[in-house]
């Protein structure tokens, strides 16, 4: 019980999605073919700066703020406990999506005058975790079953899931004709912990009784599958023992799974383009270190019904109790087991519809305009990701601009399930060879970080390899 | 050229971010006020019996006696967390004759922590009597009833007509616990 509750609020704090609205599309960005493996190739070659190349963390709640929460307002904190817990719903989700590039590059092949394809590599940590509000358990541990006669407290709301994996990736990309690009990413992954429990069933629910006044009638489905846990929850495992872990299970030495990006990109005309991917299609077949636990059964508790000695003997209602304690822990009782088991990759799909337009008017050189030649670009962008009840989705349009050579802008406006008013800003610099990316989120938001329903946040290093330099 | 241009983009973004991503106000430290104050209810015991049970190889007994074991009032979190809790009884007879009921509150070492009883009328025509007790237990019976272990219910039967084996009617007992829980940490 105790913990349950302190599950509740770290849950609320650590609120966090994955969205990557303002690199998607950024053909500038090397990582931006980490989003659509069929995107646009605009460089002959490069090299992520190691372990600075592609820095990810992403936050979001649905629900209540930490700054609804904890403000300093003088409110009683428990009144607004409580608001939270009556306001939001059991769809009411908290994600974190946090990404780190270990390395990674490209470069262009093909006959010396028509580079037409492109490989890139390279290997990420990632991690995942995304939490349903558990609304049925919340109010049962705020109010209790008195107030609640007939409420069938649904057992399906506890709903988590949290991975730590690394992936290896190579993608292919062809520019298939001038119009058309497309490319498929290969991707091996090594999960070094998982946790998920997205599968419960059954319900608790007090009715009133014949034989006493309640039946408690208590149908029960739950299960939580783990591996690669115990590495950290081991009393006796040494923190060193922990790190060494951790590296081996990063570099494929964890449970092993596959998987793919494939995307497209389409010029319709010189203005209008369309582009798609789908990414992570993929599975992790988890058999190292596997935890698995369950509890199961039906039960009608109606009280303990004393059975009077038949002779005056002295017979009591031990055996009867006993009985009943028994069924409480045939119904309690959490079974181990080490089954393996196969989890799947949430699935992103991402597209666009954008128009380029205002071209770059240059006087002294008269060359051939490519289509790099327009300045600005605006668009429509959506993404959409598979989670465990429901998918979610999120529209953004965007304004994107080349201020100057080798300095590009892009300015997005989001709706997702977190707000309506989600502003982000990305900025890809160059000098020279050196590309330096950053770009955030819900900037009308960074007046009050704590009140933010998400934010997002990107940057990196690359050395960019260009042979026609614009 | 290029570069002093660069330097200026990353002070600048900088800037920018530590200089916009600002905070309001906030109490982490309000979680330790954090105080949930739930009332579970639940079944105890249930007895439903005939006059007949009462006569034992044709002789009538006064005292039905019997016990149940319980540790649920010791759990950990019971111990920290009950503030308050009340017990409901509620008998309805159809028998002529008047009873007692005694609930006795033993600890583990068999020592009496708490007794209470209650009688209901005898019922001359049949018809339902329904008494209903409310058994309180704060302060000093709260702690006697976390130090419960055992709890012996006895129903006796008050002088009055003889029972036989066509005697009518019967003795039906609902109880139910209400506990109310002051949970003020969390750890």
């Amino acid at each position: 019980m105790k913990s349950t509750c302190l599950f509740f609020m770290l849950i609320s704090f650590l609120s966090w999605s994955q969205n990557k609205q303002i690199l998607y599309g950024f053909s500038e960005i090397p990582q931006s073919l980490l989003m659509n493996p069929g995107g646009k190739v605009t460089n002959d070659w490069y090299f992520g700066i190691p372990l600075l190349s592609h820095i990810h963390v992403n936050a979001g709640t649905s629900g209540t703020t930490v700054y609804d929460l904890f403000a300093n307002d003088g409110l009683d904190f428990n009144l607004k406990l409580g608001k939270a817990i009556y306001s939001m719903q059991a769809n009411d989700f908290f994600t974190v999506n946090e990404q780190l590039e270990l390395f990674s590059g490209g470069f262009a092949i093909g006959s010396s005058y028509n580079k037409d394809q492109y490989i890139s590599f390279g290997m990420y940590q990632e991690l995942d975790f995304i939490g349903y509000f558990p609304k049925d358990y919340a109010i049962l541990a705020y109010e209790g079953n008195q107030s609640n006669i007939n409420r069938v407290f649904d057992a399906s709301d506890f709903s988590a899931r949290g991975e730590l994996i690394s992936v290896l990736h190579v993608g292919y990309n062809k520019k298939v004709n001038d119009n058309f690009t497309m490319g498929v990413r290969g991707k091996i992954y090594s999960g070094i912990m998982d946790i998920n429990s997205t599968k419960n069933r059954g319900s608790f629910v007090t009715v009133n009784g014949t034989n006493n006044f309640y039946d408690h009638i208590f149908n029960l489905d739950l299960q939580v599958r783990t591996s690669g846990l115990s590495a950290v929850t081991d009393d006796n495992v040494s923190s060193d023992k922990v790190v060494s872990d951790i590296k081996k299970g990063l570099f494929l030495g964890g449970s092993l799974g596959l998987g793919f990006d494939v995307g497209f990109t389409y010029q319709l005309n010189k203005q209008w383009m369309v582009d798609g991917s789908l990414q992570d299609v993929g599975f992790i077949g988890h058999s190292k270190d596997v935890e698995n636990y369950g509890v199961k059964g039906n039960y009608v508790f109606e009280g303990v019904n004393p059975i009077f000695p038949e002779t005056g003997s002295g017979q009591t209602a031990e055996e009867y109790w006993d009985e009943i304690e028994n069924e409480f822990e045939d119904l309690f009782e959490v079974d181990t087991t080490n089954t393996k088991y196969t989890t799947w990759r949430p699935i992103k799909l991402n597209a666009s519809l954008n128009y380029a337009f205002g071209k770059k008017r240059d006087k002294e050189c008269n060359c051939l305009p490519d289509d790099d030649g327009y300045q600005n670009a605006v668009g429509l962008q959506v993404f959409t990701i598979n989670r465990p009840k429901q998918p979610q989705m999120a529209l953004t349009a965007y304004f994107f601009r080349r201020i100057f050579k080798g300095l590009q802008a892009k300015a997005t406006y989001t709706i997702d399930s977190y707000s309506f008013s989600n502003i982000g800003f990305g900025l890809s610099a160059n000098i020279g060879s050196m590309n330096f990316y950053i770009m955030a989120d819900n900037f009308l938001e960074y007046q009050n970080i704590y009140n933010a329903q998400s934010v997002s946040l990107q940057l990196g290093f690359n050395y960019i390899f260009k042979k026609n330099e614009d | 050229m290029q570069k002093s241009v660069f330097k200026y983009l990353i002070i600048v973004v900088s800037f920018a971010l530590a200089t916009i991503s600002c905070t309001k106000d906030v109490d982490f430290n309000q979680a330790n006020d954090i105080l949930l104050t739930p009332v579970f209810e639940s079944d105890l015991v249930y007895i439903n019996v005939p006059a007949n049970k009462f006569l034992v190889e044709g002789h009538e007994v006064l005292n039905l006696k019997d016990s149940v074991n319980i540790d649920f009032f010791q759990d950990e979190f019971i111990v920290d967390y009950l503030v308050k809790a009340e017990f409901m009884l509620e008998t309805t007879n159809t028998i002529n004759r008047a009873f007692t009921v005694q609930v006795d509150m033993f600890d583990a070492f068999n020592q009496l922590q708490h007794t209470f009883s209650f009688s209901s009328g005898a019922s001359p025509n049949n018809g339902e009597v329904v008494t209903q007790h409310i058994e309180v237990f704060e302060g000093n019976s709260l702690v006697a009833l976390k130090n419960t272990t055992k709890l012996v219910f006895t129903l006796t039967i008050q002088p009055g007509e003889p029972i036989n084996e066509s005697t009518p009617g019967r003795i039906i007992l609902k109880s139910k616990g209400t506990f109310y829980l002051n949970i003020d940490s969390l750890l």
